[in-house]
């Protein structure tokens, strides 16, 4: 006889099972002797042994049991584990560093195998909240635990940690890339949200403009960026040395001028095209009814059109600037700042954890203005219409 | 009340409407019937202006409806289209208020105005006001459609294919209401449909219109039982045109006083309709009724060949 309840969650028991597999099969952290060289890894049964490997595998094996069977009490204890495990990581990592680093040049690198455990963590915590239907902002408050695990590792045992290092060596720097990168990024989206609405708002009042614009805006997008900064940089130092009042601002050839006239460039079309087809696919019936009613042209797009276009639009800014923080790493190349910067440099001294230490904030920062303007995309849904 | 002469309207070399004359009295219900674009939608929205005519005069109580601003002319008059006209970011009150909004009543009156209207058109207030449009059924949905186009109290009020998306039962239940609502209301109405049935079933003024053209106009009896031409004989379906006059006519028109006989054992209102007593006959295998009032009580009788017999005279 089968017992009662709903059959296995096959997403959580297959995130379980790979990860279960890479937390025993990847090297978990590595330690190199100094900045540069490429370090050593150890699985966890080189840091401590195989009998303590194996009783690793007891939280997994009762995560694997709970996606089994998933009643809804079980959802909640592997919601419970997850949270704890990923609060475990950075203890794991603290243990490996007092285990195998003994002072000196030594440092720790985060390896492979906790990387795939974090990620397919976060998946399962997805995962997770969306069976158990959680509000958006409990989802986020189940990620503040890990956090101060890790806070209060990183400020205890893990000052050996490679990229704890390059951060503390770079610390006012570092908040100075995130500040600019921000404010490029924010610049740049400003400045096409405006120019795109205008432009969209023209091209539906002049079909001429509609084919031309489109046709300069997919132009534009299939220039490689480095192509771009490289196209920008002559006629930008032509006109800062010619133009008295555009070299004051500290417009030249490099830095924040080609690169922010770039990014606007790269974002326009996102923009305009969403904005454009959000307008336009306002149905048909609804804005005759409008009109039909005796709401004036400017009534009918301030209170029908724009309110019923507004999901998509911000969707459009979504995508842009999720784009932009990408796109601006790039940037650093031509000396405009950000998080680029530490990629680039990192590069240079072949010293992959300052390549992390720029690449993975520009990760962190694209996820959360990505989750950020989704939630404000579906509060402005009206009664979570269509 | 609606008055157009002469009325062309071209869309470039294309002629939509061509030299189309209709009047529409006070509280008549009139309704524009043909086939996809023959003109009938394009007639309605020359109405309120939604469409510039090209030539002729529209009048709206003898004054051209040039002479208004537009919004002001269509504030004047109730608009109701198909249910997909209803604003989707709105709740169901907010919808019906709009033109009340627009006109800029007070709120105390918009809110009184639109409770009004969700009694009239049987939508509890406390179970709908909130709702949004995609929480509605079609009958709903189109219930709302109507209220707002009532509620600012519009002399005149177009509808345009309003019923076309429900399911056969809603609409008749819809149709069978907006006869009693205007039994109350007297509105000028201008409706218009492809569905001959519905046509038949509301219009006090019925015209057909063909190819931009009014092919003919008149009572529904009248053009039921002389068609102009072939093809409003087409219209009407042919064979089916005894039932569709018969659906016309109700069964206090063809029944006669109580005889000596025993009354029938099968019994019909005498409101229902000539079609439904065949229909009854047919079922029961009878073939007399006893016609009772509204009270259940006899007050004649009708047989089938009375029913199928000489036309009375009207």
């Amino acid at each position: 006889m089968r017992p009662e309840g709903p059959g296995p969650n096959v997403v959580l028991l297959s995130l379980t099972l790979v990860a279960l597999a890479a937390w025993l099969g990847l090297d978990t952290v590595s330690v190199a002797a100094n900045r540069i060289v490429t370090g050593t890894g150890y699985r966890v049964d080189e840091v401590i042994g195989a009998s303590g490997a194996l009783a690793t595998t007891l939280p997994w094996l009762a995560l694997a049991g709970f996606a089994w069977r998933p009643a809804r009490r079980h959802l909640w204890l592997a919601l419970v584990l997850v949270v704890l495990m990923l609060s475990a990581l950075p203890a794991w990592l603290s243990l490996s560093a007092t285990t195998l680093v003994d002072g000196g040049q030594a440092r720790l690198g985060i390896g492979a195998g906790i990387w795939v455990v974090l990620f397919l963590l976060l998946l399962a915590i997805i995962e997770l909240r969306t069976r158990l239907v959680l509000p958006r902002l409990l989802g986020w408050a189940l990620l503040l635990p890990p956090l101060a695990s890790a806070g209060f590792c990183l400020s205890r045992w893990l000052v050996p940690l490679a990229l704890w290092q390059e951060y503390r060596g770079r610390s006012g720097q570092f908040l100075g890339a995130v500040g600019e990168h921000l404010l490029l990024v924010g610049v740049a989206v400003g400045t096409s949200l405006v120019l795109g609405v205008v432009l969209a708002l023209a091209m539906r009042r002049w079909p001429g403009v509609q084919k031309a614009g489109f046709g300069v805006l997919n132009f534009l997008q299939t220039i490689p960026s480095i192509a771009l900064f490289g196209l920008l940089l002559a006629p930008l130092a032509w006109l800062s040395a010619n133009v008295d009042w555009l070299s004051a601002l500290g417009v030249s050839g490099i830095g924040w001028a080609p690169a922010l006239l770039a990014l606007v460039g790269y974002s326009l079309l996102p923009m305009v095209r969403n904005t454009f087809v959000a307008l336009e696919a306002v149905n048909p019936g609804v804005i005759d009814a409008a009109r039909g009613m005796g709401m004036s042209r400017g009534q009918v797009f301030r209170q029908v059109r724009l309110p019923l276009a507004l999901p998509v639009i911000l969707e459009g800014i979504r995508i842009t600037t999720v784009q932009a923080i990408g796109l601006t790493a790039v940037a650093a190349l031509i000396g405009a700042g950000g998080l680029g910067t530490f990629i680039f440099q990192g590069l240079g001294q072949a010293a992959m954890d300052l390549v992390l230490l720029g690449a993975l904030p520009i990760l962190l920062l694209a996820l959360l203005v990505d989750a950020l303007l989704g939630a404000l995309t579906d509060i402005l849904r009206p009664g979570g219409a269509e | 009340m609606i008055d157009l002469i002469h009325v062309t309207k071209r869309f470039g070399d294309a002629v939509a409407v061509d030299d189309i004359s209709l009047s529409v009295a006070r509280g008549e219900l009139c309704v524009l019937v043909g086939t996809s674009g023959c003109g009938k939608s394009t007639t309605l929205r020359m109405i309120n202006r939604l469409i510039e005519h090209s030539e002729g005069e529209i009048h709206i109580d003898d004054q051209q409806i040039r002479a208004f601003r537009e919004e002001t002319l269509r504030r004047r008059m109730g608009y109701a289209i198909q249910s997909t006209g209803l604003f989707p970011h709105w709740t169901v009150a907010r919808n019906i208020g709009l033109v009340p909004r627009l006109l800029k009543w007070p709120k105390a009156k918009i809110q009184t105005r639109v409770e009004e209207l969700m009694a009239l058109l049987g939508l509890a207030m406390e179970e709908f006001a909130g709702k949004y449009p995609h929480q509605l059924s079609g009958g709903q949905a189109q219930r709302v459609g109507v209220a707002r186009a009532l509620a600012a109290d519009p002399d005149i009020l177009l509808m345009d294919e309003p019923f076309g998306a429900l399911d056969p039962i809603t609409r008749e239940n819809l149709q069978d209401e907006l006869r009693e609502l205007q039994s109350r209301l007297h509105k000028t109405i201008v409706f218009v449909t492809h569905d001959m049935d519905e046509a038949l079933r509301l219009a006090d003024h019925l015209v057909v219109m063909h190819q931009g053209r009014i092919v003919q106009q008149g009572r529904p009896l009248e053009l039921l039982r002389e068609p102009a031409d072939g093809f409003v004989e087409s219209l009407f379906g042919g064979e089916d045109r005894g039932l569709k006059e018969a659906a016309l006519m109700p069964v206090s028109q063809r029944m006669l006083p109580l005889g000596p006989r025993l009354l029938a054992r099968e019994r019909i209102g005498q409101h229902a309709s000539l079609r439904e007593a065949l229909s009854v006959m047919l079922w029961r295998h009878a073939e007399r009724l006893t016609v009772v009032d509204d009270d259940d009580l006899p007050v004649g009788e009708l047989s089938l060949r009375r029913l199928v017999g000489v036309r009375s005279d009207e």
